[in-house]
């Protein structure tokens, strides 16, 4: 099979980001385009589609399907969840500006949530009370020095992050985890690169743990 | 590939929009929470958004997917009052 042209592609991630950053409700369908591409040209399985939910409330989004986390390559799975809405306080030719209010990314060895591995969470604005980094990582693993409070595991440590973009836990499943990917470095790095630079730009990025 | 629960009744309908994405009812959103509440914290779902808004959940990360389903709901839906 031929691969396909990376400069090419790199124009369509320009364009759905555009599109996404344009605003109003055209920016969920071309955000959902834009992972569906990333995923496609890496990890995701062919059998597995990036769904994108809709709900009585206006204007907000769900990106992940709630009872189909995505199947990879490896047969292994990404549960992608990430919570959108549009924000009516800021403006955008297209309409409010779309943002993310969470994002959770957990590799899990089958569709049983409970057999995950990492997972990276973001939150925006807690609702609530929320002792934990806005953006974390999570392992579900043991440590060999014991040095956790009795009855707390290595899985409920929350490891403080800067915001992780899709595209590095693509490249941390692909490279780390071995995941294969659809097509080769050669293709999908650069494509990786442009998307995340541009996320970047534009990227909100939570202080590191609680202010009150 | 195989998934927890029923088919949706809105992916059996031709969406307008294309096959990815999926419209939700509320009833529909309200049913997944529940399924997947009782299922991995053995607790309704409208105890476990209220224990998540409260701050009491140890880990809300591995119930993301369902704390997020709530999302779609109104905010002056009756199912944040139940709990």
């Amino acid at each position: 099979m031929t691969p396909r042209d990376p400069a090419l592609l790199q124009g369509e991630v320009r364009d759905l980001t555009q599109q996404y950053k344009d605003g109003g409700e055209a920016a969920a369908w071309a955000f959902q385009e834009l992972v569906s591409l990333l995923l496609g040209l890496t990890v995701l399985h062919s059998s597995s589609h990036v769904y994108i939910a809709k709900g009585p409330a206006k204007g907000r989004f769900v990106l992940g399907h709630p009872d189909r986390p995505l199947r990879l390559n490896d047969q292994r799975f990404l549960r992608l969840t990430q919570s959108l809405y549009l924000d009516r306080a800021a403006m955008e030719p297209g309409g409010p500006r779309l943002k993310v209010l969470e994002s959770s990314y957990q590799y899990q060895l089958d569709q049983r949530r409970e057999n995950w591995v990492f997972r990276y969470d973001y939150l925006r604005e807690p609702r609530s009370p929320y002792p934990y980094p806005r953006a974390h990582l999570q392992v579900r693993g043991t440590l060999k020095a014991d040095v956790l409070a009795p009855g707390k595991g290595l899985r409920h440590v929350h490891f403080p992050t800067d915001r992780v973009s899709l595209e590095a836990v693509v490249r941390l499943l692909a490279t780390e985890f071995d995941v294969p990917t659809n097509e080769d470095t050669g293709v999908w790095r650069p494509v990786l690169a442009t998307s995340e630079e541009l996320f970047r730009a534009i990227a909100h990025r939570p202080l590191s743990g609680p202010e009150m | 590939m195989s998934h927890n629960g029923p088919k949706l009744e809105a992916e059996r309908e031709e969406s307008a929009v294309g096959d990815a994405v999926v419209e939700l009812s509320r009833d529909e959103i309200i049913e997944m929470i529940e399924r997947g509440a009782r299922a991995r914290c053995n607790m309704s779902g409208a105890e476990l958004v209220a224990a998540y808004r409260a701050g009491r959940l140890q880990d809300p990360g591995e119930v993301a997917d369902l704390l997020m389903l709530a999302d779609l709901l109104e905010d002056d839906d009756s199912f944040f009052d139940a709990a």
